[in-house]
Order: C-alpha cells, then structure tokens, then sequence
C-alpha cells in the first residue's frame, strides 16, 4: 500500500491511499503458481528418489523385463504434447471471445487426457497380469533365484495340487487332469537346492528379455503366459524396488491428470467466453506441468 | 483502483505484451514432437551408442529439459511474464535440487555399507546374474516342462 502525499493538503486527513499490488498478476494466477512451486518440489523429491534409488541399486530391470513398451511411452507423451497445445488454443478462443471454440478444445484436452488415462490402464493391467507389482508381506517378484524362491515356486503349486487331489478320479475334467500333471511335474523339478537349476527355472516361468535379445520387443513367451493359471513367482533381479518407484512415480503422475480431467469436466458447461479466460489460463498452468513432469517421466522411466 | 480492477489490469497488461500467436504455438507443437521423436531415437537400431547408455541418458536429459523450457516460455507463458516468475521458480528448483543431493549420501550410497547378510538378500548383483546365465546356458535344459 503505497502514501501519496497531497502537495496542497499536507495533514493526515487528507492523506490519498492508492493500491499496488505485490506481485503483477492476478490474484488466482498466483495462488496457482506457488501451488506449482510445492508441485515442483513434490515431483522433484519423487523423480529424485527414483534416480538416487536406482543408481545405488545392485541391479536394475531391463525395461521389456517388466513388460514395459516404449512405443507405448512415446505414443502417450504425444497424447499430452497435444493436449497442452488444445488446451492454450482453448485460452485464446476464450481470450478471443470464441466461447464454442473454446469449449470445442476443452473437450479435446478432455478426451486426450482420457486417452492417456486409458493408454496407462492397459500399461497397468499389463504389469498386474504378469504379477509384477507391490504387495504385503510379499510380492510374486524375487530378487534371485534362491532356495526362498524355489520353496515359494513349491508352496504355489502344492496351492494348486490339494484342491485336485482331493477330487475324485471320475469328477476330474481334462484340463484338471493336465494341469495336475504339469503342476506335480513341476513340483519335483523345483524340489532341488541346485541354484543353477533353479535359474533356469525361473527363466522358463519368466525368459528375461536378454535371452530374446533387449530389442525385440516383446520378452520371450513363458510357463506363466503359456498357463496363466499357474501364477507361480518369478525372478526379477530389482524387480520389487522396480515396481514400487514405477507405481508410484506413475501413479502419483495419474492422479493429477485425473484431478486435472475432473475439473476439465467441471468447466464444461460453462461458457467459456473472454470473462473466464482467467480460469482456462490457470486450469492449463496446472495441465501444462502435468506434461512438464511426463516430458521427465518417459525417458527415466522407459528409456534409461 | 479496487483489488479487481488492478487484477485485470496487471493480467491484461501482461497479455497485451503479446506472446506471438497460434502459429507459435504450433511450432512449439512441432518442435516437442521432433524432440520426443530424438528421445525415442535412442531405442532404434540406428541410435550408435547402445554399448554406452551415458551417451543416451545424458542426451535424453538434455532433450527432455529442452523440451521442459518450450513448454514452461510458451505454454505456461512464462517468457511474456515480469520478474516475479523468477521468485517462484528458482527457490523451489535450488530446494528440489538439493533435496536429491540429501538423498545421495543415504540411499544412493546404501550399498556400500551393507552387510554380507544383507547383500545375500538384496537384488542379485548384474555381474552374479550374468554369471549364473552363463552357468544356465552351458548346462543345456533336459527336462524341460514344455
């Protein structure tokens, strides 16, 4: 608050007081960008984690491992890069008092955003069909093949062999009676103290994409994908710490492009006329960080 | 002037300096997708230096932060704004960068003080894995379950 001293009238009921605002700009825009500020250093604490935690890890995945794609990664940056640029094409209709405009590429970034919303649903559900991700007391993911993983490999087949042997012989159906066989016949080749052995095993559930070699694509087809039924665990050296920075780095990012659709879905029946340029302008501050922190996420996370 | 009035003044003040158009922003469009066409480069065959994946990483790095500043000057504005961008900005980048250096010494730095026991329950190391697949390779599976 600035004092601006009447020459003529130099006492203090006559005193002229005129407004300066702190910072030059409008109230909600700052309020948006010091909650981008903390946004900054919560992504930044979270993508800093992951790196210190990965390069201070003995071993790390290779990203077909865990069945991550990267066209799929790519596909979903260009999914956001176009949505950032609907969203600033929305703000200058707007500005340009283009309601329907407007409002036509609000939907756009809607859609969009659905689409990388969806794109990662199908990335997650990827990962949960092979078994790769956190869980209490344990995950399906060992870190070697050890003794531990061969006597968890026998509890889930020994899972799968009491409630078949139980049945009677005339009540079994074929596929019973082949999946009994597979899990018995597995059951004495995972009885064995021999950690080559039990490598090998654990590469014939889950073929390590360096086998197939790092760059075909897709890892090699394994017991687990060939019997989805089996489930047994599989060996993913850094698997678990793995899975915990992906999900989280990956779904913290989720849930903000999910806030950020819920209120792209909020402005929709409003008219978006040159009086609410301000609120697409501060909507698309927020959607052009959640980019911002995708444009980091792709290349640590599928590229690295 | 009330509170309002100098909120839209300021905003329309800060807009009128102009920040180039829709053509800008389709070449800021254009420019982030050959950028992230670069990234993806570094997976092809064609990309020279698989057998050194610092030279990737750090190119990577350089494109995604590239395309970080497009996106903050052009999209979020922040070229056409007065100095203030800079109090807001720089402190919490100086703070961001200095919480990963915290994070170094203890968990980046975790393996060196780690027990024998523990290592023994820890990721298998890349060097013992390859090992073990050479051991897995030489003995050629006989009873393999399919």
């Amino acid at each position: 608050m600035a004092i601006a001293a009447d020459p003529h009238h130099e006492h203090a009921g006559h005193l002229k007081l005129e407004y300066q605002p702190a910072l030059p700009l409008p109230n909600g825009k700052l309020i948006v960008w010091l909650f981008l500020s903390t946004e900054i250093m919560f992504f930044a604490a979270l993508i800093g984690v992951y790196i210190v935690l990965r390069f201070g890890a003995p071993n790390w995945p290779a990203t077909h491992d865990v069945h991550l794609s990267e066209p799929i990664g790519a596909f979903n940056t260009f999914v956001l890069i176009c949505s950032s640029v609907t969203v600033v094409l929305s703000l200058e209709s707007a500005r340009a008092n283009k309601a329907g405009m407007a409002k036509a590429w609000l939907a756009a970034t809607l859609i969009l955003g659905a689409v990388f919303l969806g794109v990662k649903g199908y990335e997650y559900n990827a990962k949960f069909s092979h078994g790769i991700f956190p869980m209490f007391p344990r995950s399906r993911i060992h870190e070697r093949a050890d003794l531990n993983y061969g006597s968890a490999a026998r509890q889930r087949l020994q899972a799968i062999i009491a409630p078949l042997s139980t049945k009677p012989a005339e009540a079994l159906t074929e596929e019973d009676t082949e999946r009994l066989a597979l899990a018995k016949k597995l059951a004495e080749q995972f009885s064995t103290d021999n950690l080559v052995t039990l490598q090998r095993l654990a590469d014939e559930v889950m073929p390590p994409a360096s086998r197939s070699g790092e760059h075909d694509g897709e890892h090699g087809h394994g017991l687990n994908d060939e019997h989805p039924w089996l489930k047994l665990p599989i060996v993913i050296p850094g698997g678990n710490m793995w899975a915990s920075t992906y999900f989280t780095l990956t779904g913290f990012h989720a849930l903000h492009v999910l806030v950020g659709l819920i209120v792209f879905a909020i402005m929709m029946p409003m008219t978006l006329s040159a009086a609410k340029a301000g609120i697409i302008e501060n909507v698309g501050l927020y959607w052009h960080f959640v980019d911002l922190v995708w444009i980091f996420l792709f290349p640590l996370l599928y590229l690295f | 002037m009330t509170t309002h009035d100098s909120d839209h003044a300021v905003d329309t003040h800060a807009h009128a300096e102009g920040h180039g158009g829709i053509a800008k922003y389709i070449y800021v469009f254009l420019a982030l997708c050959v950028l992230t066409g670069a990234s993806f480069f570094t997976y092809s065959d064609y990309w020279p230096y698989h057998e050194h994946p610092e030279v990737g990483r750090l190119f990577m790095m350089v494109v995604s932060c590239t395309k970080a500043m497009l996106v903050i000057l052009f999209f979020m504005h922040v070229k056409y704004e007065a100095d203030w961008k800079y109090v807001l900005t720089i402190p919490a980048s100086i703070m961001s960068l200095l919480l990963i250096l915290a994070l170094v010494p203890d968990i980046g730095l975790r393996m060196r003080t780690y027990s024998p026991e523990r290592k023994e329950h820890a990721a298998q190391s890349k060097a013992a894995n390859e090992k073990l697949q050479e051991k897995v390779r030489a003995e050629e599976p006989h009873d393999a379950a399919h």
